[in-house]
């Protein structure tokens, strides 16, 4: 008979993991999933960004910060993409756009890492009590509306970067923590480690030794999912004004586009730049994060009700079960 | 566990979180510097007016003492008074509650339609260049900021059709000769129509691809394929199968997209300047006037809770099996 | 600081204020040139400033000022003819004083209605005036300085009023311009204790407003759109438009839009990043004036701050000032339509000083200044301020500091203080920028929680800002806002000097012109040795209409009933 077919949302707690996943861990680099050119494309756009962002300052081809050029110019040969409203360069914008953008993608979703990581590995481990309560703590952050939470902080609390990364992790932890407990529970009851346990090792040693190698690459594949949400939550943070006034990103830019009546001056290459660069950043890591998810436990389910924006995993058999 | 315990559980847990979020929100906003009556708009208030009205609202007490005048107040229904216009809150956001529920419910079912639409395309024909091409636009939509796609809209679309960008009414409407019903009805549907527009579809890409992968799966199965082996004429059924296949995960996403579709109306009605309660959230921000901010916070967060709530309930009575999670 | 939101108090009549009132013609609503007056047709007007209330005594916008002055009565207004602001008559068809100047006597039409059917008399400017007075430490400040100096006022007939001041006032008329008569049998009762109720009364939340002016409101919504509908009961010269509808758009990329598609007639300010798509629209006429609004750099220059106090040296101000490209401010976030400025006072009124300065553009003076002054650079290209001793003693420190900006104003504040960020880095300054809110959240910013003039306190949190005035024809306003008596209400800079006070009363009971005007010119010499603000630029104030209307005057905007009055269409 045909297995329970995973429709979106309809999952069962933590299955047992399929073969793939054992060892070695980086097995799943061969799976299917990641050959498909979808996930390669997506790679390759997303290394692409990055080399924009770490090469930024020499990829520039005028200061992004100083008028280099007439008030809304479309593009030309002396400005590929036009000029914003204060006549600085769009290219040279959008590539030092791509840094502040990245940075808070990468170092959010870090903090998302850590935080749910950490809160699953403790969850999934000790289970019982610990679990309970973490896992309580994780369905209240779950189901407070994220952006609206996150604007109000932002706006009670400052606009310094540090407070938007710190704000975008401190949200987007739990489908995380859901996960890595869901994983970590299942590793737990493999025959290994429970001889290891009867040797004497400690919980640290287990922890760190045994489970969290098993973990890791799950880990990986979220937090690169994870990223795209970061990034989103970025602009849109930003567009309602409460971003850092002093940095440049493609939030901003297209924030700028819109105080400088961008549509009025029919300046489309204002608008159009920043809002691709995002569009495709967050494909790109939706696709090689979903696919890395697929690769590494097409099977695991974490419960209907952590859906959280993007958590298209639940929505896999849409990429990678062509 | 029976259903019926699972229900009263969900339940508890609803009316917990509904604590947690009012107590979060105490929190959140006393841990603001400066109180409430530093940023009151005070041109010429004394030091001493001050005090009165710090007492006035009870902030000269503990921590403890204002926690339980807010919820006792709140369960009252009593959310305090803008600092803006002195008036009381909830009297404020009714109007902009009363603008935004068309809205969103027009973007949902846009959202929903086109959804439903492209998951079936794509499914109909699967694995050729139409699914693909279906699926990555879905996604596309999914990835594009919000805000971004507004603008786009604004820029090329609203001009080409010739549907206002701004606001809820013709101001014009009205003024000398009452409009007639109809008339009404129809600007504002026209007002409506590009931010229900932009939010559905940034929306869409989930339902298309449950849609699909639900029509997938039905295709998939035995006795589909017995179905068709025998040459027996599958598709009313099959495609009947497949789409109540869809229904619940469907039903339980909008329930659940009410974060979302929230987040979506606040940027939304900002782009279009349409005068809803995601508005009046940037405008509290802008002003300051926490009373009001903390309204809407609470008033989102605990419709988010409770439509969670009916997706829990929706659940069991269409998938018991959820009860075992 | 304070935008044209804040309109109050005095204004001053340029030219033609003397005692001996003048009885001011009353103008009608002239036809152009080609004589005939289309009457009919609904002015639909689109904004970008919003009316937050209609009651006197409690509002901030600059829109409810304009609202106001179309629904209430006034005794008089301004008209602009001649390239100039003259003092007419509203309700007042003429006035007259007495020899030694502290009574004035007003007449007025009579046989005037309140729009519910109810006579208006001078009783109802008598009780205004009074109940003002008797409130004005609490309910009533806000319309306060409209009666400074006045102890009472009494109506000695149903059109005569007499009012009384302690002490001869020089721009009385021009004050009594923002006095906005209301009817006393409909707020009298309001009153309450303390006359609190006068100031929470939401009049827009109670329509139909009893109104005595040109219009009445037939609808309001705050951020949507307001109907004005004729008064018939209204004294003075008739509306042409059949209706006024003023739309307020949060973004003015769709007010514009809409003007350019037919759907408003009227924009009453243009945005400066859309002036160049309206100038190019041959549909579209587009009205330049000199405009009221100026910006600045505000110097926390209140004696007592803790911190940073080289910012209290004016020559430390002005090196860094003049590190500031003016030139590139107009042309970047003005588009071209704005002048240099040096007075606080602005363009806009005849007794601006016009020999202050002015501000060169010159970096390298100013750094050489700066250099002189012993602020070194340090290896970061940053100067450091050394220690000092003393009550206020500091240790050395980094010349860097945060500059506030409100998010409400009319112009794109992001991009000016970019420019400033830029000129003071190459002053070896560094300064960052903290977005306090709009106006009363960026101003409780600037003054604290605990602003209190009678102590002293207040004026501690921050460093530097940079905001707008809109100035006033006759400068009394502006030349008050930086002294004491303005703490914790319209200063901003916490400036605390006693003898430019002094210079303030002497000037305010000055009748002889020319003798004002030197103390006048004094002043704002003053302010700018110790430079309390860097004027940088004054605004043009541009707005834009179809063809299909005409008579639109931006001069008059927020000083006459005529601005809605007088349009009209052309066919």
């Amino acid at each position: 008979m045909s297995p329970i077919p995973p429709t979106a949302l309809n999952q069962d707690a933590a299955v047992a993991i399929p073969a793939t996943v054992t060892s070695p861990r980086f097995r799943f680099l061969r799976s299917p999933a990641l050959r498909k050119p979808a996930t390669i494309g997506g790679l390759a756009l997303l290394l692409i960004f990055v080399l924009m962002a770490l090469l930024a300052s020499h990829l520039e081809p005028y200061n992004p910060t100083v008028k280099s050029g007439p008030i809304y110019a479309p593009p030309s040969g002396a400005h590929l993409l036009g000029t914003d409203d204060s006549g600085a360069d769009m290219l040279s914008l959008v590539i030092a756009g791509s840094r502040v953008s990245l940075i808070v993608g990468f170092a959010a979703a870090l903090v998302a890492m850590i935080i749910g990581g950490a809160v699953g590995l403790l969850s999934g481990f000790f289970g019982g009590k610990t679990d309970m309560v973490l896992m309580r703590i994780t369905d209240y952050v779950l189901v407070i509306p994220d952006i609206p939470l996150m604007i109000i902080v932002a706006a009670l609390f400052g606009r310094r970067l540090l407070n938007i990364i710190i704000i975008i992790g401190a949200i987007y932890w739990t489908s995380t923590a859901r996960l890595v407990r869901a994983q970590v529970k299942s590793v737990r009851e493999r025959t290994y480690v429970k001889r290891v346990r009867a040797v004497g090792a400690g919980n640290t040693r287990l922890i760190g030794r045994h489970i969290l190698p098993q973990v890791a690459p799950l880990l990986i594949a979220n937090t690169v999912l994870t990223v795209a949400v970061a990034i989103f939550a970025e602009t849109y943070i930003t567009f309602l004004g409460l971003g850092d006034p002093s940095l440049i990103s493609w939030g901003k830019l297209i924030e700028n586009s819109f105080k400088g009546d961008a549509v009025l001056n029919h300046a489309w290459w204002a608008i159009v730049a920043p809002g691709v660069c995002v569009t495709l950043v967050v494909l790109a890591c939706t696709m090689v994060g979903q696919a890395m998810e697929d690769a590494l436990n097409p099977r695991l389910r974490v419960g209907h009700l952590s859906v959280r924006r993007f958590r298209l995993r639940s929505l896999n058999t849409g990429l990678s079960s062509e | 566990m029976r259903s019926a315990d699972y229900v009263v559980k969900r339940i508890l847990f609803a009316i917990v979180t509904v604590f947690v979020a009012i107590t979060l929100n105490f929190v959140l906003f006393r841990a603001v510097p400066g109180d409430a009556v530093s940023a009151l708009r005070c041109r010429n208030c004394t030091v001493a007016f001050k005090e009165i009205q710090r007492r006035e609202l009870g902030l000269d007490k503990s921590k403890w003492e204002q926690y339980r005048l807010y919820v006792t107040h709140l369960l009252r229904g009593d959310f305090g008074r803008s600092l803006r216009t002195e008036q009381p809150v909830l009297g404020e956001l009714w109007a902009p509650i009363a603008n935004t529920m068309p809205m969103i419910t027009l973007g949902t079912v846009f959202s929903i339609v086109i959804g439903i639409l492209a998951g079936v395309i794509s499914a109909w024909r699967r694995d050729t260049l139409l699914d693909k091409t279906g699926l990555y636009t879905a996604l596309g939509f999914y990835s594009m900021p919000t805000q971004w796609l507004g603008l786009l809209m604004v820029f090329f679309v609203a001009g080409a059709i010739g549907f206002p960008t701004s606001g809820i009414r013709d101001p014009t409407l009205g003024i000398l000769v009452p409009a007639s019903a109809g008339t009404v009805i129809v600007d504002r549907l026209r007002h409506m129509a590009l931010p229900a527009l932009t939010l559905g579809l940034s929306l869409y890409g989930e339902y298309a691809l449950i849609t699909r992968s639900a029509m997938l799966e039905t295709l998939g199965e035995d006795y589909v394929l017995t179905a068709r082996a025998k040459g027996l004429k599958n598709l009313p059924i099959v495609w009947a199968h497949g789409f109540r296949n869809a229904l619940l995960p469907i039903i339980t996403l909008i329930a659940l997209s009410l974060g979302t579709i929230i987040a979506g109306a606040i940027t939304v009605e900002y782009v279009f300047s349409y005068p809803g309660i995601g508005l009046a959230t940037v405008e509290a921000i802008d002003q300051r006037d926490w009373p009001v901010l903390q309204a809407i916070f609470l008033l989102l967060t605990v419709s988010v809770i409770v439509f969670n709530l009916i997706a829990d309930l929706l659940y069991v009575k269409l998938d018991p099996r959820v009860v075992d999670q | 600081m304070i935008t044209r939101r804040l309109r109050l108090a005095a204004l001053g009549v340029a030219v033609a204020i003397l005692a001996a009132g003048c009885s001011g013609g009353k103008a009608s609503t002239t036809p152009s040139a080609s004589g005939k007056i289309k009457k009919g047709g609904i002015l639909r007007i689109g904004t970008t400033s919003y009316i937050d209330s209609l009651n006197p005594y409690n509002y901030i916008e600059a829109q409810a000022t304009t609202a106001m002055i179309m629904i209430y009565p006034q005794l008089v207004q301004y008209a602009y003819t001649n390239n100039a602001f003259q003092i007419e008559g509203d309700w007042a068809k003429s006035w007259t004083t007495s020899t030694d100047g502290k009574d004035w006597t007003f007449n007025l039409i009579s046989g005037a209605k309140w729009s519910d059917g109810q006579p208006m008399t001078a009783d109802d400017a008598a009780w205004t005036i009074n109940t003002t007075i008797k409130y004005q430490d609490g309910a009533t400040a806000e319309m306060a300085p409209s009666v400074g100096h006045v102890t009472s006022a009494q109506a000695t007939d149903d059109s005569t009023l007499v009012i009384h001041y302690g002490a001869p006032v020089g721009n009385a008329l021009a004050q009594l311009e923002q006095l906005w008569i209301l009817p006393r049998h409909v707020w009298e009762p309001l009153a309450g204790a303390k006359g609190n109720g006068l100031k929470t009364y939401r009049p827009e939340q109670h329509l139909p407003i009893v109104v005595g002016g040109a219009y009445s409101v037939k609808q309001y919504e705050k951020k949507g759109t307001t109907e004005f509908i004729p008064n018939p009961n209204f004294y003075g010269p008739p509306s042409n438009a059949q209706a006024v509808a003023l739309t307020y758009y949060t973004n003015s990329d769709p007010m514009i839009t809409d003007l350019q598609h037919g759907q408003l007639d009227w924009v009453d300010q243009v945005p400066f990043e859309a002036v160049s798509v309206v100038s190019k629209d041959s549909s579209l006429v587009l009205d330049k004036v000199p405009g009221s609004e100026t910006t600045n750099i505000t110097w926390n220059s209140n004696p007592r701050k803790p911190k940073d106090r080289e910012l209290l040296d004016p020559q430390v101000k002005k090196a860094l000032s003049m590190c500031v490209n003016r030139q590139q401010i107009i042309d970047v976030v003005f588009s071209g339509y704005a002048a240099t400025v040096e007075s606080l006072v602005g363009h806009i009124s005849p007794l601006e000083n016009p020999s202050l300065g002015p501000l060169q553009y010159d970096c390298t003076q100013g750094n050489q200044m700066l250099d002189q002054l012993g602020y070194t650079k340090g290896s970061n290209g940053i100067r450091v301020a050394p220690a000092t001793t003393g009550q206020y003693a500091q240790p050395a420190h980094e010349m860097s500091y945060e500059i506030v900006t409100p998010t409400s104003t009319d112009f794109n504040v992001d991009r000016e203080f970019e420019i400033v960020k830029e000129g003071f880095a190459a002053a070896g300054v560094k300064v960052t920028q903290k977005v306090g809110g709009d106006s009363t959240a960026a101003y409780a910013v600037e003054t604290g929680d605990k602003c209190d003039p009678a102590t002293s306190t207040g004026y501690t949190g921050f460093d530097i800002a940079m905001w707008d005035w809109i100035g006033y024809i006759d400068p009394d306003f502006m030349l008050s806002v930086v002294t004491k008596g303005q703490w914790c209400s319209w200063s901003d800079t916490g400036w605390d000097n006693p003898a430019y006070d002094k210079l303030y009363e002497q000037q305010g009971a000055t009748i002889d012109p020319n003798q004002r005007k030197q103390i006048v010119y004094q002043m704002q010499q003053i302010i700018y040795d110790n430079f309390l603000y860097t004027q940088l630029i004054n605004e043009q104030l541009i707005d834009a209409h179809s063809k299909h209307w005409t008579g639109m005057d931006p001069n008059l905007s927020g000083y006459s009933k005529k601005y809605y009055t007088a349009p009209y269409q052309t066919g």
